[in-house]
Parts: structure tokens; C-alpha cells; sequence
């Protein structure tokens, strides 16, 4: 893997030395181990590794989510770890977007309601055409007043999708986005999250066990015990469990 | 299961404690209105029994001679006997003077009503002992002299003898309860006493009402009892035992205190009711909270009734724990109070309170049933979980329907009750007020519940229609959003809220309409503030005010107006029926008298040609506004248009009484005060100036004391009773910060998504800040408009006998809730906001 000293234009995100460590003392965890990162603009790009490797914290660093022990993190030309909270959170809602695990809508807002709210509380006008293109492309116009626990757990996960790009967002952040969703829901789901970056020229980085999802990014970033452990470009399902497997091999190893 | 259901406590320790403060408040309410009970009756009855120090016997309603004294003292068994009326002495020293009231040594001490606490109690005709206070007065010690003046009056004198002699201060003595409202009583020797009692009888021999006898050791009371009325026989007197006669005098003064204990008793029910929303709340929380932890000992094999008894145990342990602290708290207050009060006044409370059985069990028990009794809904509800509620993901938000039954039961309760106010008043003004009052009450009893059943109904909708006003930003959109989600939750916050809220304003307008009605009635009984008179001591008429009087009395502080008033004695007016009436008129110039009239309008119709009337020679002549009368005085005859029927007395201008008798002396000066000008102090400086005056005789009448007397008559009970319902609303208020941080728990993951998505801290404590807000401003909006409704007709069905009630709306206490409201929203959101706002917003991200 080589070091890129000079930030190209095209990365959208980049991290030095990035390292996080959990408590103090005997009970300090080493989540990450210094980690540097470069996500290209326009890229789809999966993060995969065992369990308690640190996939999710990594993804709660570059986006800003979480304070890094060590290290940084730059957003474009923006260096997160050197923002305080109110700016962190102003650059959260403008630049970036964010689809949960447990898809995370508000219960008492319609669907619509839970896809607009980004932009009502950044006080941002409703661009029609836009929330129409993505309504439309999620295939969600006919449930747009229905309310989240009237909804499948597929169509919730669009609905999240749909509030993370409706900003248009620099960067999208998915944390195991189709971890609750049955083969069919996850893989329209993962299409769509192709697409936008494909068509709609987003950047995305999502965190997955998966390896026919991760096999739907450009690119794989394996993680193993706080550190990048291989990167696989053009990724197919069989290639990425290759590498899954070379970590495991590496694992006994130690 | 025990063990489970501490464990479960122990994790919610802070959610129960901070419900537990609405019952620890009740309970406190409850253990200090016991306690306050037994205080003040314990008060009277010392009071009661202190005027007869150790007596064995005393005799009341009896008309004692001295021989009578003299033959019960010889009777067989009796020691000594004591008559208890007092005379008094005018007692000059170095430092002042001073009337105290005067009691004889007894020939028992025994019977002496009072000891010494410094020197001794007199033993010769020239010695005296006095209460501190007065010796303070006086500027006198032990070994100091002072002088008595008693003063009597022979039988056909105009002017009283003053009788002096000097006395040496022996012995300062306490003051005891009885004879507190004098300032305690002096001492002098018995036959002292007695002649001073005999100079102001003027003469006659002394007669005594009540005496106090001591028995012989070894004496049956009840044989002696026997004799002595045998003796006194046939007269109606009575003759009771120490404390069968402090208990009676007590009797007649406590069942005023036990009736005082019982409405405030009435209060902490209120005050109860309001924490038993407050914590039934709490558990329906608790009990969602922990749906999963439930269903999952469902799901392992715990029972229904495992878990509805887990609930119970968990109340029944909050119940005991926070009542116990509210029986400490509120002994502690009443402690704390008698302490500060024994430091600080006169009045003979005990320095320790009595603790009763009843102190102590009444409130734990009450505390622990209302709280059982409020967990009983959630308790059930925590049977209804379902095993599978562990499988599925926790969703707190809760769409329940309410029920048909419910809406039915609401609409049908508000409409009986509305018709059952209505029947109040039309009751009241056609038959008879107390019938009304009870009709009236019921149907508002019924009303104020069926609102409380319907509140699911209409508390959510009030809350978003309001939200609506709170703008379109985001932040107001999510504050109305969360309120409304759980309506039956909100529905009984806001309902606590609501029941303290209405109380308070009927209260307030009820009181705000009765003062403005009978401000009204006094206008026109008491056209002016303060009116000086002079008096005449013949038939002549009165003499007129001598003009630097007139000068001084307008100069002193407080005087805001004046007019001086002619007064024409015996005018006679002739009604259109040819009868005839004398009239005593009164005369000013209208600008003065403008200045000095309460009621605007009598202003108004006074005019040159016009003459007001007074209601009852109105009547008797038969005239009514706008019939013209023709009035006759010495100077001539004129015929006048009657302006007013209602004024206290007849009044015209200067320029008309001078075409009637332009003679009639100026002999009243009518004073107006200023606002908020002390009409007791103003009075007494008018009554100094007047005192002075050595040619005339004027008589001031101080109609606005009267009227500042009424005033505060009534804004102490007020402020007493808002005061006692104010513990209600604390409560509510409690609720709703308790709910408000509950809710907020419940939506940590939606804080941190939204966090998460790019709402600031600043943004979230608003939301928050504003949903408070919402909650205590739906309670208090509509509890102060049904307050106004209840109040008013309060106010009509008491006051029905009265022509005309003036409804009034007391904007400034109604102004004064809003405000405790809003700011109390707003604080009870601080905590919560810090919780919310702290939940970084990785944790949106976490699992579970
Ligand atoms: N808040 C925290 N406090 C302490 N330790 C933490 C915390 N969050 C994560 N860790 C630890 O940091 C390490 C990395 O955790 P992380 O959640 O990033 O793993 P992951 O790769 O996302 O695992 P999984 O695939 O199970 O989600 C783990 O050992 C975990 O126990
Ligand atoms: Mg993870």
C-alpha cells in the first residue's frame, strides 16, 4: 500500500495516523492502531473485517460522529478533528449523510416528514425536483404518508437512504445498512446505494459482514485488530471472502 | 421475584425518586395539617385553663356578692375561694403610660392565674407586679414607683373622678395566654383589687360572674361540687372541675380549629389527588420502559400475576419510603415554624410539638394507598405484555385508541354538569342560595371530572394546534410532534397540571368577583373615603368647619382630594303624588365633589338644577331619574331634576342649595385618599388634628378603613387558599419535569440520530424547551379559563341575594399563574435537555 503524501483533489476523505483508544489504563482498548485512509471522490467504497476489528469506530471517525485519541481526519479540505462541537455538527448536516443498522426513523413523522427533516433543520428550502428523484428511484411514492412502524423493514431502509442523500450530502456514511434485511430488501438497497454514486456522483462508505454486499463497491478496505489489513479494488464475492479468508489464516498465525 | 423487583428499583432509582417528591410533598401536606390541629387546639385549651391556675372547682354564670364569697369560702371542703373578674388601672411611669388589666392575690396561691418570674407577687396595699411588657412601657423596674389613675363615675356626673395612688413595682410577672389580648395582667393585693373594681362599678356594690375555688385535701370534688351548688342554688350558675371548664371554653374556640383542620385537610386531598396522576404517570412509563425486561420473564415462565405483583411491591415500597419523608418533612416544618414563631411573637405556642399516633399513620398510610391505587392501571398494563414483546424491536411510541366509552362517558358528564351550574344559579336567585350553592357544586364537580376523562381527547389536540403558533422551525415542529405521542401520558401530565390550575384561578375570580361587587355596593353606601362632621350639640344645625382645620386636614399625608360641604337641614322635597319628605341635602361645588365621590356616575349626575336622591326617600316619594321635584328651603323654592336614586344622601350643587338656603353652613369636609394611601394612618393623623380642635366638635368618619378592613379580610383568606392549592400545582409541576425526563430517556436513540443527522445541541434544548412549555401551558390555559368559568359562577350563586354581581377577571393572579407555568415548562426541560444533549450521537449508531 502506498502513501500519498499529497492530497490528490479527487479524495474526498483522508486520514493520518488515525487512532482511537477506549478507557484508560488496564482497561484501555485499542480500537484503532493508527490508520490512514483515502476515499476517492465518486468512489463506493465497503469496509469488512472480523467482529470488534473496528469497522464502526472507523466509520464514527470519518464522519465526524466521534472524537479521534490520535491522528486526523479531513472531510475535502476540512480537518474534522480540529472542528468543536456546533461546527462538527453544522458540517454533519450540510456535507454529510447517514443510513443506520436500525434505520433509525423518527416514529411520529410521517415518511416524507422523516426524508425532509435534514433540511428543516438546517432551515434549507425543499429542492422538488430532487426529494422527486429519489422518491421516484426508491420506488417509495406511494408511502410517503405512511408512518415507520407501517412500513417493511426494506422500505425503512429507503426512507433512511432517502433522508441521507436528500441534502445532497459530500459523503455518505452506512454502518451495516443491510444487516436487518432479507436478501432481496439488502440487494435493492445496495443497487440503489450503486446507483447514486454512479449517477447521482455520490461518495459512499459503508461497513458490512457481507461479501456479495461488499462485492457491490469499487472498492474493499479489510480491517483486522485496529489496522488496514489489505484493499481490494473490483471487488466480487469471491475475492473479498479470499481476503477474509487470508486474514483468518493471519489471525492463527498469531 | 423480590429480588428481581429491588434490583429493577434500584436501576430506576432516580426516575422513582423524583415521582417519589410528589408524594413525599402530599404526605408532608398531610402530617403538617395534623400537626397544626393539634397545635392550635392545644393552644386554646392552655389558653383556657391558664386563667384558673391550679382551682379545683369554677364556678361561671353566677352573680356573686361578697357575702356569696365569703359563704363559699365557709363552706365544708373549701379552702379558698377567687373571683376571676378583673378591673383595670391607667399606669403612669417615667417611660409612658399604659392600661393594664388588674387581678387580685388569691388567698390560695393556689389560684393565683399568674407567678412571678422576677421579685415577688405583692403583699401590701402599696405594691404592685406587672407583665415585663408593660413594665418596658412604663420604663420601670423592681423598687421603681408608678403611679395608677382609676377613674369612676357617680351617677349623674358628666365627667369621670380620677382616683390616683402610688405604687412600688415589687415583682414582674408573665403573661399568660388568657389574658394576652390585654397585655397581660397586673397584680395589686386583694383588697386593692377590690376597691378598684368597686370605683368603676360607680358605687354600687360589686357583683362577680366567675370565681375559681380550691378544695381541703382529702375533699370529694364531687361532694363539694354538690354543696357549693346547693348553696348557689336556683341562680342557673354552674360549677365545673378545672378541666371540664377549660375544655368547655376550649370547646366553644376549637370547633372553629377542627373546622379550619378539616378544609385544609381538603387541600391536601387535592394535593394528593394531583400526586397520584404524577406517579400513575411514573409507573405507565416505567412499566413501557421495561417491556422488554418483562416479556422476557414471560417469555422464561414468569406469570401474569408475578408481574403484576413486582409492579405493586415497587409502589408499595415508594409509598412507604416517600411518606415516611414527607411525615418527617412536614414535622420538621412545623417544628421550624414553632420555633421561628416562638422567637418572634407573643402568642403562647408550645415551643415542642405533640406527636399523636395519628400524625405519623395517617399520612404514611394515605401516601402509601394513593400510590398503590395510582400504580394499580400500570400494573395491569404490565400484565398485558406479551412474551413475544421481547422479540420484536422496542418502539416506544404508543398509538392507543382511546375508547368510545371514554368520549361517551366525558361528553356525558360535561354536558350533566353544565346543566347542573346552569340549575345552581337559576335555583339560587329564584329560591333559595344554599340549595343553589349544592346544585351548583355538584354539577361542577361533574363537569371538572368529565374534562379530566376527556382530556385524552382534547389535551393532544390543544398541544398541536398550539405547537402550530410556536413557528415552523424544526425545532417547534419536533417539540409538538413528541408531545403529542403519547396522549394518554400527556393527557394526565397536563391533567395534574389542569386540576391545581382551576382551583387557583375559580379561587382568585371567585374572590376577585365577590371584592368588585361589594366595592360597587360600597360606592354608592359610602360615597367618600372620610368625612368629617361637625357636631352639633343643640338643635341649631351644625356649625361650620373652621377654615384652618379645613387647610390642615387637606395637607396630611395620604389626602388626595377634598371638598367642603355645605349641609341644609330639613329641606322638603315634594313627590309627584303630593307627598312630602324632609331632606337633609348636602351642597359642594361639582368639581370638588368630583374629586372626592367614589362612584363616577353619582359624579357625573351632579349638575346645577339637578338633585341626587337617597334610595329609601326615592321610594317613599316615588320618583325615579328624570322626574322633576319641586324642593323647598327657607330661601325659596325650585324645581329639580332628579339625576340619581342611589346616592347615600341627597346632594346638590353650591349654586342650587343658594337658591334653597344660601345659609346652611359649611359644615363637612369629604376627603378622598390617594391610591394605596394607609387609610388606618391617615385616619388617626385626621383624628390627631381634629382632637386638637377646642372650638368645635368634629366627628371623623373613617369609611375607607372600614372598606381597607373588608379588603384585607378577604385577601388574606385568599392568599392563604391559592397558597395551599399552589402546593398542588408544585406537584403537577414535578410531574411534569418527571414525565418530560422519562420521555426523553425513553427517545435517546432519536436525540442521538438527530444528532446524528446534524441538529445542534442549541436546537434539541429548544425543541425540548419548548415542549415543556407546551405541556405546562395546556394545563394552565385551560384551568384558568375553566377557573374564570367556575369562579364566576361561584360568584353568582353566592352573591345572588345582591342586585347586580360584577364580574370580575383577576388579571394580574391569573398573569402570575401563566408565568409559574412558563417558567416552571421551561425549567423542568433543563434537566432533561442536559441528558439529551449529552447522548453523543455515536450511540444512534450502536445496536442496542
Ligand atoms: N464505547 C466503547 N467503549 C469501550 N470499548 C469500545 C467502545 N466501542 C467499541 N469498543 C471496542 O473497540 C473495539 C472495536 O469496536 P468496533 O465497534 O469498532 O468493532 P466492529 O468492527 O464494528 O465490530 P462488529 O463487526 O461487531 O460491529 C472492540 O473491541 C470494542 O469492544
Ligand atoms: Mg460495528
Amino acid at each position: 500500500m502506498t502513501h500519498i503524501t499529497q492530497t490528490p483533489p479527487t479524495s474526498a476523505i483522508r486520514a493520518r495516523g488515525l487512532t482511537k483508544v477506549y478507557g484508560s489504563g488496564e482497561a484501555a482498548v485499542h480500537a484503532l492502531r493508527g490508520v490512514d485512509v483515502d476515499v476517492a471522490t465518486g468512489a463506493f467504497t465497503a469496509i469488512m473485517g472480523p467482529s470488534g476489528s473496528g469497522k464502526s469506530t472507523l466509520l464514527h471517525l470519518l464522519a465526524g460522529l466521534d472524537g479521534a485519541t490520535a491522528g486526523g481526519v479531513w472531510l475535502g479540505e476540512t480537518e474534522l478533528t480540529a472542528l468543536g462541537d456546533t461546527a462538527l455538527t453544522r458540517l454533519r448536516r450540510d456535507r454529510v449523510g447517514f443510513v443506520f443498522q436500525q434505520f433509525n426513523l423518527l416514529p411520529m413523522f410521517t415518511a416524507e416528514q422523516n426524508i425532509t427533516l435534514p433540511l428543516e433543520i438546517a432551515g434549507r428550502p425543499l429542492d422538488r425536483a430532487w426529494f422527486d428523484t429519489l422518491v421516484s428511484t426508491l420506488g417509495l411514492g406511494d408511502r410517503l404518508d405512511h408512518r415507520p412502524s407501517e412500513l417493511s423493514g426494506g422500505q425503512q431502509q429507503r426512507v433512511a437512504i432517502a433522508r441521507a442523500l436528500v441534502t445532497r450530502p459530500d459523503v455518505v456514511f452506512a454502518d451495516e445498512p443491510t444487516g436487518n434485511l432479507d436478501s432481496r430488501a439488502g440487494a435493492q438497497v445496495l443497487s440503489f446505494l450503486r446507483t447514486s454514486v454512479r449517477e447521482l456522483g455520490r461518495t459512499i462508505v459503508m461497513v458490512t459482514h457481507d461479501p456479495s454486499a461488499a462485492a457491490y463497491a469499487d472498492r474493499v478496505l479489510l480491517l483486522a485488530d485496529g489496522l488496514i489489513a489489505g484493499d481490494i479494488a473490483d471487488p466480487t464475492p469471491e475475492s473479498v471472502l479470499a481476503g477474509l479468508d487470508a486474514l483468518r489464516a493471519l489471525d492463527e498465525v498469531h | 421475584m423480590l429480588r428481581l423487583t429491588l434490583a429493577q428499583m434500584r436501576r430506576s432509582i432516580g426516575r422513582l425518586a423524583a415521582a417519589g417528591i410528589a408524594i413525599m410533598i402530599g404526605a408532608a401536606f398531610v402530617a403538617a395539617t395534623l400537626l397544626s390541629g393539634e397545635v392550635l387546639t392545644r393552644t386554646t385549651y392552655d389558653a383556657a385553663a391558664s386563667q384558673y391556675g391550679d382551682a379545683d372547682l369554677v364556678i361561671t354564670q353566677a352573680t356573686l356578692a361578697d357575702s356569696d364569697l365569703a359563704a363559699l369560702a365557709a363552706v365544708d371542703g373549701v379552702q379558698a375561694v377567687q373571683p376571676l373578674d378583673t378591673g383595670g388601672a391607667d399606669l403612669t411611669g417615667p417611660g409612658g403610660h399604659a392600661w393594664v388589666t388588674v387581678a387580685g392575690r388569691a388567698d390560695d396561691p393556689r389560684l393565683d392565674a399568674v407567678s412571678a418570674t422576677d421579685g415577688s407577687l405583692p403583699a401590701a396595699d402599696d405594691e404592685i407586679a406587672l407583665p415585663e411588657r408593660v413594665a418596658d412601657q412604663l420604663g420601670v423596674g423592681i423598687g421603681d414607683q408608678v403611679q395608677s389613675t382609676v377613674q369612676s363615675w357617680a351617677a349623674d356626673a358628666t365627667q369621670p373622678t380620677d382616683h390616683l395612688s402610688t405604687l412600688r413595682v415589687v415583682g414582674l410577672v408573665d403573661a399568660p395566654s388568657a389574658f394576652l389580648s390585654d397585655g397581660g395582667v397586673a397584680v395589686v393585693t386583694k383588697s386593692v383589687a377590690h376597691d378598684w373594681l368597686a370605683l368603676s362599678w360607680g358605687g354600687q356594690d360589686v357583683t362577680y360572674w366567675s370565681a375559681s375555688v380550691t378544695l381541703a385535701p382529702g375533699t370529694s370534688t364531687a361532694d363539694a361540687t354538690t354543696r357549693i351548688s346547693q348553696l348557689l342554688d336556683g341562680t342557673g350558675t354552674l360549677v365545673r372541675t378545672r378541666d371540664e371548664q377549660a375544655a368547655a371554653n376550649a370547646a366553644e374556640l376549637s370547633g372553629s380549629t377542627w373546622a379550619l383542620t378539616g378544609v385544609v385537610l381538603g387541600f391536601a386531598a387535592v394535593a394528593l389527588l394531583v400526586a397520584s396522576l404524577v406517579i400513575a404517570n411514573t409507573f405507565q412509563v416505567l412499566v413501557a420502559q421495561r417491556t422488554r425486561t418483562l416479556a422476557l420473564l414471560r417469555c422464561v415462565g414468569a406469570e401474569r400475576r408475578q408481574l403484576q405483583r413486582g409492579v405493586l411491591i415497587e409502589a408499595t415500597l415508594l409509598g412507604l419510603a416517600t411518606s415516611a419523608a414527607g411525615v418527617l418533612l412536614g414535622i420538621g416544618l412545623v417544628q421550624a415554624t414553632l420555633t421561628v414563631l416562638g422567637d418572634t411573637t407573643d402568642v403562647p405556642l408550645p415551643s415542642t410539638i405533640t406527636m399523636t399516633p395519628a400524625v405519623v399513620l395517617v399520612p404514611l398510610l394515605v401516601g402509601t394507598l394513593v400510590t398503590v391505587l395510582a400504580s394499580l392501571a400500570p400494573a395491569r398494563a404490565a400484565t398485558r405484555v406479551a412474551p413475544l414483546a421481547a422479540l420484536r424491536p422496542a418502539d416506544t411510541s404508543v398509538h392507543q385508541r382511546s375508547g368510545r366509552v371514554r368520549a361517551w362517558l366525558a361528553g356525558v358528564l360535561v354536558v350533566v354538569g353544565a346543566g347542573g351550574l346552569a340549575l345552581g344559579m337559576a335555583v339560587a336567585t329564584a329560591m333559595s342560595m344554599p340549595l343553589g350553592l349544592v346544585v351548583g357544586m355538584l354539577g361542577g364537580t361533574l363537569s371538572f371530572v368529565g374534562v379530566m376523562v376527556g382530556a385524552v381527547f382534547w389535551v393532544p389536540g390543544l398541544l398541536a394546534r398550539l405547537g402550530r403558533l410556536g413557528g415552523r422551525s424544526a425545532a417547534a415542529r419536533l417539540a409538538a410532534a413528541n408531545a403529542v405521542r403519547n396522549p394518554r401520558r400527556v393527557a394526565t401530565t397536563s391533567g395534574a397540571l389542569f386540576i391545581g390550575v382551576t382551583l387557583v384561578a375559580m379561587m382568585s375570580t371567585g374572590a376577585a368577583s365577590v371584592t368588585r361587587t361589594f366595592t360597587s355596593e360600597l360606592n354608592s353606601h359610602y360615597p367618600v373615603d372620610v368625612v368629617l362632621e361637625s357636631v352639633a350639640m343643640d338643635s341649631d344645625g351644625n356649625p361650620a368647619l373652621p377654615s384652618d382645620l379645613v387647610d390642615e386636614v387637606s395637607a396630611v399625608d395620604g389626602v388626595a382630594a377634598s371638598a367642603v360641604v355645605q349641609q341644609a337641614v330639613g329641606l322638603t322635597v315634594t313627590g309627584p303624588d303630593g307627598d312630602q319628605t324632609s331632606v337633609d341635602v348636602y351642597a359642594g361645588d361639582a368639581t370638588a365633589l368630583a374629586g372626592v365621590l367614589n362612584d363616577a356616575d353619582q359624579a357625573a349626575a351632579l349638575g346645577d338644577g339637578t338633585i341626587l336622591l337617597g334610595e329609601s326617600d326615592a321610594a317613599s316619594l316615588g320618583v325615579g331619574v328624570g322626574d322633576r321635584v319641586p324642593v323647598t328651603g327657607p330661601d325659596g323654592v325650585l324645581d329639580l331634576e332628579v339625576t340619581a336614586t342611589d346616592s347615600a344622601m341627597a346632594m346638590v350643587t353650591t349654586s342650587t342649595l343658594a337658591g334653597l338656603d344660601h345659609g346652611a353652613p359649611a359644615s363637612d369636609l369629604w376627603l378622598a385618599l390617594a391610591p394605596g394611601a394607609d387609610p388606618t394612618s391617615a385616619v388617626t393623623d385626621i383624628q390627631d388634628i381634629t382632637g386638637a380642635e377646642t372650638d368645635v366638635v368634629v366627628q371623623v368618619i373613617g369609611l375607607a378603613v372600614e372598606r381597607a378592613f373588608f379588603q384585607r379580610v378577604v385577601d388574606t383568606l385568599l392568599a392563604v387558599v391559592v397558597g395551599l392549592l399552589g402546593v398542588a400545582v408544585v406537584i403537577a409541576m414535578v410531574g411534569v419535569t418527571n414525565t418530560l425526563s422519562l420521555s426523553v430517556l425513553e427517545r435517546r436513540r432519536e436525540s442521538a440520530t438527530l444528532r446524528a443527522i446534524g441538529m445542534t445541541r442549541a436546537q434539541l434544548r429548544s425543541s425540548l424547551a419548548i415542549e415543556g412549555l407546551l405541556v405546562a401551558l395546556v394545563g394552565t390555559l385551560v384551568g384558568a379559563l375553566l377557573g374564570i368559568v367556575y369562579g364566576w359562577i361561584g360568584a353568582q350563586i353566592l352573591l345572588s341575594e345582591v342586585t347586580s354581581v360584577a364580574l370580575a377577571v383577576p388579571w394580574r393572579d391569573l398573569g402570575l399563574v401563566l408565568l409559574v407555568a412558563v417558567a416552571a415548562g421551561l425549567l423542568a426541560s433543563v434537566l432533561p435537555a442536559r441528558s439529551a444533549t449529552r447522548t453523543p450521537p455515536v450511540e444512534a449508531l450502536a445496536s442496542e
